[in-house]
């Protein structure tokens, strides 16, 4: 009788492979194929995203391979949080792929756990240039004094809205905004539109985030929580309230709808989320999609800064120099700049930043609104991750939900939150 | 299918010799299990019991095996021949045996060394003693999860069962096309099992849909299930119920075994069905209906990949901890918080629950499970 248990085997087996990685019994199968007699090369690279960034990514390797035709790139992505597992168990087997998207919360946690390749030997030894970044966006990837992480594009936090849906509640959020305007807004919108406003900005922990810096403070510190029981009590407290008056979406309605956003399912109006989501969300839905400045408390500070996408390397790399050939031309290179696009983050050096013109509104609006936050002089430096972080943004994500569904109280809520983040940050 | 599934299968529970003086469906019970295979090494005995009857799917050489024993090899003494034979038959074992020993028996006493340990994958692991049962014991979470899977077991079970044993009944009688519905009803558990079901079943319970809709004919607002962290855990129990084929197919095997004379006998007497059922059939099955028991609740209790799937499009296990059965909490653990030797020892505490379940259902049977002697 076969099939019944298939997937509880599977779901074993995924555990086994797991604690044989562990036992380094798969070590056999470390860095195969990397090298051949003829001196080809072949480096493997690692992403997170969707099928339409890796059909970019695929054209621009083949244009690599061109030009380099000495080395191959094999290639192997997954949605975000498939990626981190199944990198966690290569990385922990000895068996990472040479070259990997990552991400600033990221750096700390693997240089601690001495996954990341130091590039700056590279950059001194002229296989990568860290010259023509914009915005002090070669500052992103050091940590200590090491260079980990090349950042390929930057991003940051904006609220994205249905447009036509606020045009039609006669809406129009300006820089500098407050929060105060930010509840009206969305209650006007669930009056006139018979549509919630917001799809439950209060578990974005990014978002918090924002908030919290506004008040000079921040979700994070070198090694803990930079925010007390009473702060967040505050922040669900207005959230839960306004699930429950419907001006911010059933989270069961939500549930319901993902991976799809609850924007573009035509739940709620707008979605505190990164920018550069909304090449995502366009091709996602049937409406129009924009950027909306983030709230704030007094009119100027919005607490952002840029966010950024990089490509790392292992450690444990055979062939450091090619990757470091790999990731000089990804950020480089200019017709790359021309098939990414704004996929990963506006560009990052000034040659691929120069040679993308956005055609459509979508890709303008993201490059107006980081203009305007560049301009404007309103961003900021990043606040440390620590390790763990990971771990305490999933956590504050679910409680939200579990909060705004009714499951918890808030006061139940955040004491949870509190547990589970100590243990997760080792605090 | 047909003749090896149910009869030709490896004993569950005991493998070689039964317990006590009952051939018959007790004993050949004990040799049935899902997939193929005979165990206990050396092939003393062999194949399914007794003579098959006549057709019908899983009928054949099944359950009953009646007169019990199979064949001995009779041929030779022990001496040099048995242990030649026996070292070819674990050479022919030694693909399965060298599997077993390295991706199962091996990992299997690592998992059991991280139980005790802080084991991150990175760094080597830390010996902390007891800790990570301390810490599991005091997870509200944990808790969760162990109460959660504890509802779906004893919820979805008995509900499969009866099914399970209702459409048995309802196909064991004689029927034009009953081989054709026998294999209908069948065909659930072949595929209930994989994604693309569980994308159905999804798709099945959300808002909006079919089972939304009926309920809402009746008047019950709830919405879909999908989105309900209190509800969706009974679209998973329906997912499960729904796949009653396999044990249907063994209860179809024991009621072909119940003598006919018996039920002329009680009819003789003015029984009326209900009392034919309490008081011959389900007496008579009970081998079989502790064997379903059985396995269904230890499969039950190993749930994962519906509850991924149904539960893991937003959050894993969502929506609130909604599917946060042990396996899918441990699975969080291990693979997306690193906490491999925590997740190592919530392995260990769900065999060693799945353990104790088993022991008092074996103490049980002697309650309620009767082996007919020399039935006949």
């Amino acid at each position: 009788m076969p099939g019944t248990d298939g997937v509880d085997r599977r779901g074993l087996l995924k555990i086994a492979g797991g604690t044989l990685a562990a036992l380094g019994l798969t070590a056999a199968g470390c860095g195969g194929g990397s090298g051949s007699a003829d001196g080809t090369v072949t480096l493997r690279y690692a992403w997170w995203g969707s099928e339409d960034r890796a059909k970019r990514i695929n054209e621009t390797i083949a244009l690599f391979e061109k030009k380099h035709p000495k080395i191959k790139v094999k290639t192997d992505f997954q949605p975000y949080l498939d990626f981190w597992k199944k990198f966690n168990t290569q990385a922990s087997g000895g068996n990472p792929p040479d070259v990997f998207q990552n991400a600033i919360g990221f750096l700390r946690k693997y240089d601690a756990k001495n996954v990341l390749l130091d590039l700056n030997q590279q950059v001194k030894a002229g296989n990568l240039s860290m010259g023509n970044f914009r915005a002090g966006l070669e500052k992103f990837g050091e940590v200590d004094g090491k260079l980990l992480g090349v950042p390929v594009g930057s991003n940051s936090m904006a609220l994205v809205i249905d447009k036509k849906v606020f045009a039609r509640a006669g809406v129009t959020p300006e820089p500098g905004w407050t929060w105060d305007d930010f509840h009206r807004a969305m209650r006007t919108i669930r009056q006139t539109q018979g549509r919630s406003g917001d799809t439950g900005y209060y578990g974005v922990m990014y978002l918090y985030d924002l908030y919290l810096r506004q008040q000079g403070k921040a979700f994070f510190t070198e090694d803990g929580l930079g925010f007390t029981e009473a702060d967040l009590t505050d922040w669900w407290t207005t959230g839960y309230e306004g699930v429950k008056a419907g001006v911010y979406a059933d989270p069961k309605k939500i549930a319901q709808v993902r991976p799809k956003s609850g924007v573009t399912a035509e739940i709620g109006a707008c979605e505190f989320t990164w920018d550069n989501f909304t090449v995502r969300y366009s091709s996602e839905g049937t409406s129009d999609y924009g950027l909306a400045p983030i709230p704030t408390m007094d009119g100027r500070k919005t607490g952002q800064y840029l966010g950024s996408l990089m490509l790392s390397a292992s450690r444990r790399t055979k062939h450091p120099e090619e990757a470091a050939r790999f990731i000089d031309f990804m950020v480089h290179d200019p017709e790359v700049g021309r098939i990414m696009g704004y996929d990963r983050g506006v560009l990052t050096t000034t040659e691929q930043y120069a040679a993308f013109e956005p055609a459509d509104d979508v890709n303008k609006e993201i490059a107006a609104y980081e203009k305007r936050l560049v301009d404007s002089g309103v961003l900021e430096k990043i606040t440390p991750h620590p390790a763990g972080a990971d771990v305490a943004e999933s956590a504050f994500l679910r409680i939200a939900e579990e909060m705004a569904m009714g499951k918890r109280s808030v006061g139940d809520a955040v004491e949870q939150f509190f547990t589970e983040s100590k243990t997760a940050l080792g605090a | 299918m047909g003749t090896t599934a149910v009869g030709d299968g490896s004993a569950v529970a005991r493998p070689g010799a039964g317990h006590g003086p009952v051939p018959g469906a007790g004993r050949a019970l004990e040799k049935t299990a899902r997939g193929g295979g005979t165990r206990g090494g050396g092939g003393t005995r062999r194949g399914p019991g007794g003579r098959g009857s006549r057709g019908g799917l899983g009928n054949r050489g099944g359950l009953g095996g009646r007169g019990g024993r199979g064949g001995r090899r009779g041929r030779g003494g022990r001496g040099s021949w048995s242990s030649r034979e026996n070292l070819a038959g674990y050479l022919f074992m030694s693909p399965w045996l060298a599997g077993f020993l390295l991706l199962t028996a091996g990992p299997m006493v690592a998992s059991l060394y991280f139980a005790f340990t802080d084991y991150n994958l990175f760094d080597a692991p830390r010996w902390i003693g007891l800790a990570n049962f301390t810490e599991m014991f005091g997870d509200e979470r944990w808790r969760h999860s162990v109460s959660l899977t504890l509802w779906y077991v004893v919820i979805g079970t008995p509900l499969k069962l009866a099914a399970a044993l209702g459409v048995a009944l309802l196909l064991s009688r004689s029927r034009r096309g009953q081989a054709f519905y026998r294999a209908a009803f069948y065909a659930p558990s072949l595929i209930g099992a994989s994604v693309s079901i569980a994308i159905v079943w999804k798709a099945i319970f959300s808002d909006d849909a079919v089972v939304d809709r009926t309920q809402r004919l009746f008047g019950v607002d709830a919405g879909g299930w999908i989105g309900d962290p209190d509800l969706i855990v009974y679209s998973l129990v329906a997912l499960t119920v729904w796949q009653f084929g396999a044990p249907m197919v063994i209860f179809l095997a024991g009621l072909k075994q119940v003598p006919v004379s018996l039920y002329e006998a009680a009819e003789v007497d003015g029984a009326g069905p209900l009392r034919r059922f309490w008081n011959i059939t389900l007496p008579m099955i009970s081998p079989v209906l502790f064997f379903n028991v059985l396995l269904e609740t230890i499969h039950s209790f190993q749930i994962f990949g519906s509850a991924y799937i149904l539960g893991g499009a937003g959050g894993t296990c969502g929506p609130a901890d909604g599917t946060l059965v042990y396996t899918c909490y441990l699975y969080i653990q291990g693979f997306e918080n690193s906490r491999m030797g925590l997740a190592s020892a919530m392995a260990w505490m769900l065999l060693l629950a799945v353990g104790l379940v088993t022991a008092v259902l074996f103490w049980s049977q002697r309650r309620w499970v009767h082996y007919e002697e020399a039935a006949r």
